[in-house]
């Protein structure tokens, strides 16, 4: 899958990859009613009741064990950053997935 | 609309803030640092004396908490509470905050503490997966905690909202109490579910009180004591996409340093509920544990320490 246009701080091919498609699983996965194209990447995922909650950070653990084998713990230290927004969780899968 | 989080909570009951939240028990932290003082300086039976000033003070100051315990047991009596009624309920609160500062830190001689339900309870530890443990704010759920450390040594952790969290950690932190303090998971923060699920794949404990919620959270109205009362989902959710056993857990307070600890068969759950199934469980759950709840409620109307108005404005 080639790169669009727009060059990322933090991402390379790889994660805006998996970006595009943590997008459509976590809607899928939630059922929210929203378009991919809608979602900001840099948006923080969770926050004052109109992010996501901690149930939603469980079932996105879930999908991302799922896809990527990419097991999420509570003992990561990482993990103020990963959850910060999609890009960096994205950006954390791809790690994680090459290792 | 550019640059939209992801709206998983509807903001449809906004300005609807949780009454609990507006005006929460205020007694509970200036009681509970009075109560913490006294009782280590003093020790039980000085504090449970200067219970009945206590108690006095915070029943006659506070008529909107009153109000909302007169509605509570008008309810669960089927009558009007008098001033006994509310006397016992106010009294039983106050003395499971002194007798906290024991059943916290695992100090449970001199207690009564009457348990209901272990076996059942350790059949379901057996299985390996853990045991989600819904409470409500019916009793005392430390009384439940000091049980654990006794008869049953298990990792059990609480889950709480975010500001009793520090609060409550800060408190077991100045008794002394760094293992226990270590086993609150606060919500609000993104990896608080991680942290319920390690406990529970370690074969652990995880408890919460299932009858409030913070602001912004999913509320479902079901039948309770008589009215539709709104009771969160966030619980019941959680249990489906853990797919663990689920057992109710009650601390009942039914006399001076006197508890009776029950653990009831809720929902044994095998394995995660598929997606599409989610909304009819919920459908099943919170009608139960809406009238497991009032049964409970009707039995012991003195635990009930929910001091605002319950059924909404």
């Amino acid at each position: 899958m080639n790169a669009m246009a727009k060059p990322l701080p933090t991402g390379s091919e790889d994660t805006l990859a998996i970006e595009e498609e943590l997008k459509r699983l976590i809607i899928e996965a939630l059922s929210l009613e929203t378009t991919p194209e809608e979602i900001d990447a840099e948006a923080p995922l969770f926050g004052d009741g109109l992010g996501l909650d901690s149930i939603d950070a469980l079932e996105i653990s879930l999908v991302v064990s799922k896809a990527y084998g990419v097991q999420l713990r509570s003992d990561d230290a990482q993990n103020h950053r990963i959850f910060a927004s999609l890009r960096s969780l994205a950006a954390h899968v791809a790690a994680q997935r090459l290792r | 609309m550019p640059g939209a989080t992801l709206p998983l909570n509807p903001p449809g009951n906004a300005g609807a803030a949780p009454d609990w939240r507006a005006a929460p028990e205020r007694g509970s932290p200036t009681l509970l640092r009075l109560m913490t003082a006294i009782a280590l300086r003093l020790g039980w039976r000085v504090g449970h004396a200067l219970l009945f000033p206590i108690t006095a003070y915070f029943l006659l100051t506070a008529p909107r908490p009153r109000r909302a315990s007169r509605e509570f047991l008008r309810r669960a009596l089927g009558r009007e509470a008098g001033w006994r009624e509310l006397w016992r309920l106010y009294f039983s609160f106050s003395s499971t905050i002194l007798d906290r500062v024991w059943l916290c830190t695992g100090r449970t001689e001199g207690f009564r503490l009457e348990m209901r339900g272990l076996d059942d309870l350790r059949a379901r530890m057996a299985e390996g997966r853990g045991v989600l443990l819904l409470g409500a704010h019916l009793g005392s759920f430390e009384a439940m905690r000091a049980v654990a450390d006794a008869g049953c040594p298990v990792e059990l952790a609480v889950l709480m909202h975010e500001g009793n969290a520090a609060r409550v950690k800060q408190w077991a932190d100045a008794l002394g109490g760094e293992a226990r303090a270590a086993a609150i998971i606060p919500l609000g923060q993104p990896d608080a579910m991680l942290r319920v699920r390690e406990c529970l794949e370690r074969g652990g404990l995880v408890g919460l009180l299932a009858d409030r919620a913070p602001e912004g959270a999913r509320m479902v109205s079901v039948p309770f004591l008589g009215s539709p009362a709104p009771l969160p989902a966030g619980p019941h959710q959680l249990a489906a996409l853990l797919g663990v056993p689920v057992m109710l857990a009650f601390g009942l307070r039914r006399g001076p340093r006197r508890y009776e600890v029950r653990f009831e068969p809720f929902e044994d759950l095998t394995a995660p509920v598929p997606r599409a199934g989610r909304e009819e469980f919920l459908r099943r759950s919170l009608p139960r544990y809406a009238a497991r709840l009032e049964d409970t409620a009707r039995e012991a109307p003195d635990n009930w320490f929910n001091f605002h108005r319950f059924w909404g404005a």
